[in-house]
């Protein structure tokens, strides 16, 4: 077991020593500060405003840091999430093999089962911690121009009914942890995913997007009236749980059913690149 | 310490190795020789378990290793060609990285064995900023990690210059005289497998060719530098009596399976030809090698076509 952590820290160490690995960290940074300037300063404010009045709130109550940092998540979920943890998990196995690491890895008497386990979950930390700093960097730079105060949630969702609810600050505060919860799965899933391909004989870059071509077929099919009986199948049709958070009454059977449906996906992906890489030749 | 029996790979439809038997005593430097592609890289891959053999089986230092992958390479080292490391990290950090594939190893073992490859100075500095030598000399301390008993070297001179390649032969002498290590060479040196190696074994188009000792190999087709008054009739005479095999050149001659130059001597000095000189000469691994590729090239070939006119031969 020692051996286990030990090996789990070194790859940690590799991890967070490439400069690749803080690009999803630093674009964040700069998305989440470029949308707060256009909130600040656009007409967004009065239209929520307009928005909550005409459903009988009083909006100055609501437009504060926990509604601005929701909102900032959306299209940073649904769009940069994606690349940064799939540019990862698509390095994690079939970089070492591009540059050579690997053969020498694999002189030493380790499991690749054992390999293949720290690795991916190394890359699960690594996506559990982005989906964190993610959410605390939008709150607290929301804190910094907008008022503490009520959340208001508005999410419309393809194909369903959409997330409306207002609620106190506190309440607010503590579905906003909770939703990073159910993204850090979803994160996980999309890692999982690069991190199977990436056990193939195959180049980091292509790894990438083989998962990124999934999951964009997956909105596809999500989106899609013809498939709305299958929309099951999709993958990010059970990535919106963390959402569903926030909806009044909350949906928990399913959440529960897309949990399960998202670590089987795991479970799956991890399986299947375990399987090939076992099978693999490892050679110059 | 090495033991293959029958070991084969194939990819696809092609052979990269076929039949591989090998024995490999401990405390010998063994050679691996071969062209590019013969199958040196992919016999190495099999003892290390990177490559799945398709064929037979090899037993690393007593064990198993498709089965027993832990314990067969408890013990072992290994380098390849062009050492790659993580470069963003410190040559430390490379070895506590390397060395947690292993066992847990201690901050002076990684001292120890940093001052014995001449590092020590430049241990904390990032390898991005290493010279070739200087991660050769990485890549064989972090070989040296887990204290092995069996060390493997691909090609470990792959980019040295002169300077480098003679240092990598002094301390591949010292890790076999100051830690008993036994060691398996694969290179494309001929030059310094002769100097290096005790035994060797050769491949071709994936097919062991030769193995045995360095002076077996020197002795193989060896042939006598002979100086008389008159070559080609003492020539003559010798092959009449089937003393010689061949004759080349005006001066030398292959003495027939069991025939020693002193049978030569009595022979040419009882037929009143004065022997002025009579030398063994010892071929070198280079022609050894050499004549060995042509020998296993023609044979894979196949009798050359008769041509046209030549006896048998249809119209």
């Amino acid at each position: 077991m020692t051996m286990f952590f030990l090996h789990l820290r070194n790859e940690l160490w590799k991890l967070f020593g490439k400069k690749r690995t803080y690009i999803g960290f630093g674009v964040f940074l700069v998305a989440q500060n470029l949308m707060l300037l256009a909130f600040r300063y656009s007409k967004w404010q009065a239209g929520t405003a307009k928005l909550l009045e005409s459903n009988g709130y009083v909006g100055a109550e609501f437009i504060s840091a926990l509604t601005v940092a929701l909102i900032m998540l959306l299209p940073q979920v649904a769009l940069l999430m994606p690349l940064y943890v799939m540019l990862v998990g698509g390095d994690l196995m079939a970089k070492e093999a591009e540059d050579g690491s690997l053969r020498m890895i694999l002189a030493r008497p380790i499991s690749r089962l054992r390999l293949l386990f720290t690795k991916w979950l190394t890359g699960v930390i690594f996506a559990a911690l982005l989906v964190g700093s993610l959410g605390a960097m939008a709150l607290v730079f929301a804190r910094m121009w907008f008022p503490w105060g009520g959340m208001f949630v508005f999410v419309p969702l393809p194909g369903g009914t959409p997330i409306f609810n207002v609620m106190p600050a506190g309440d607010g505060l503590a579905y906003y942890a909770l939703a990073h919860v159910f993204l850090a799965v979803n994160t996980c899933t999309m890692l999982s995913l690069a991190f199977m391909f990436s056990c193939f004989n195959m180049k980091p870059a292509a790894a990438t997007i083989l998962a990124m071509s999934a999951l964009f077929l997956s909105v596809v099919m999500e989106g899609l009236p013809f498939f709305e009986d299958w929309k099951e199948f999709a993958l990010t049709h059970h990535f919106r749980t963390w959402v569903l958070v926030f909806g009044k009454p909350i949906q928990a059977a399913q959440m529960a059913q897309s949990l399960c449906v998202l670590a089987g996906v795991n479970v799956t992906a991890f399986v299947i690149g375990a399987v090939h890489f076992h099978q693999r030749d490892i050679k110059s | 310490m090495i033991e293959l029996r029958k070991l084969g790979k194939r990819f696809g439809e092609r052979w990269a190795l076929q039949e591989f038997d090998l024995d490999v005593p401990r405390g010998e430097i063994f050679g691996l020789l071969g062209h590019n592609g013969a199958g040196k890289s992919t016999a190495i891959g099999m003892m290390l378990g990177q490559v799945w053999p398709t064929t037979g089986a090899a037993r690393i230092c007593g064990h198993e290793i498709t089965t027993h992958r832990r314990e067969a390479l408890a013990r072992v080292g290994a380098i390849f060609e062009t050492p790659v490391f993580y470069d963003y990290l410190t040559g430390w950090k490379n070895l506590a990285v390397l060395s947690s594939y292993s066992a847990p190893t201690s901050a002076k073992r990684i001292a120890e064995v940093v001052e014995w490859v001449g590092l020590t100075s430049r241990a904390d500095s990032k390898v991005s900023t290493y010279s070739h030598g200087m991660r050769t000399r990485l890549a064989l301390a972090q070989a040296l990690l887990p204290n092995p008993e069996l060390l493997i070297l691909d090609e470990p001179s792959d980019g040295l210059d002169p300077e480098g390649i003679h240092e990598m032969r002094l301390t591949i002498l010292r890790l076999r005289e100051e830690l008993g290590l036994t060691i398996l060479l694969s290179s494309h040196l001929l030059n310094e497998v002769e100097q290096l190696c005790t035994r060797i074994a050769v491949l071709n188009q994936g097919r062991k060719v030769f193995e045995g000792s360095l002076a077996t190999a020197r002795k193989t087709r060896s042939e006598v530098r002979l100086k008389t008054a008159n070559f080609g009739e003492a020539a003559n005479l010798l092959r009449r009596e089937q003393l010689i095999a061949d004759a080349r050149d005006g001066a030398f001659v292959s003495p027939a399976d069991g025939v020693g130059t002193d049978r030569i001597v009595k022979r040419l000095v009882e037929a009143g030809m004065p022997v002025f000189e009579i030398v063994q000469e010892e071929q070198t691994l280079e022609g050894f090698y050499l004549s060995l590729m042509q020998e296993s090239r023609a044979a894979a070939a196949g009798p050359p076509p008769l041509k046209a006119g030549a006896e048998g031969a249809t119209p």
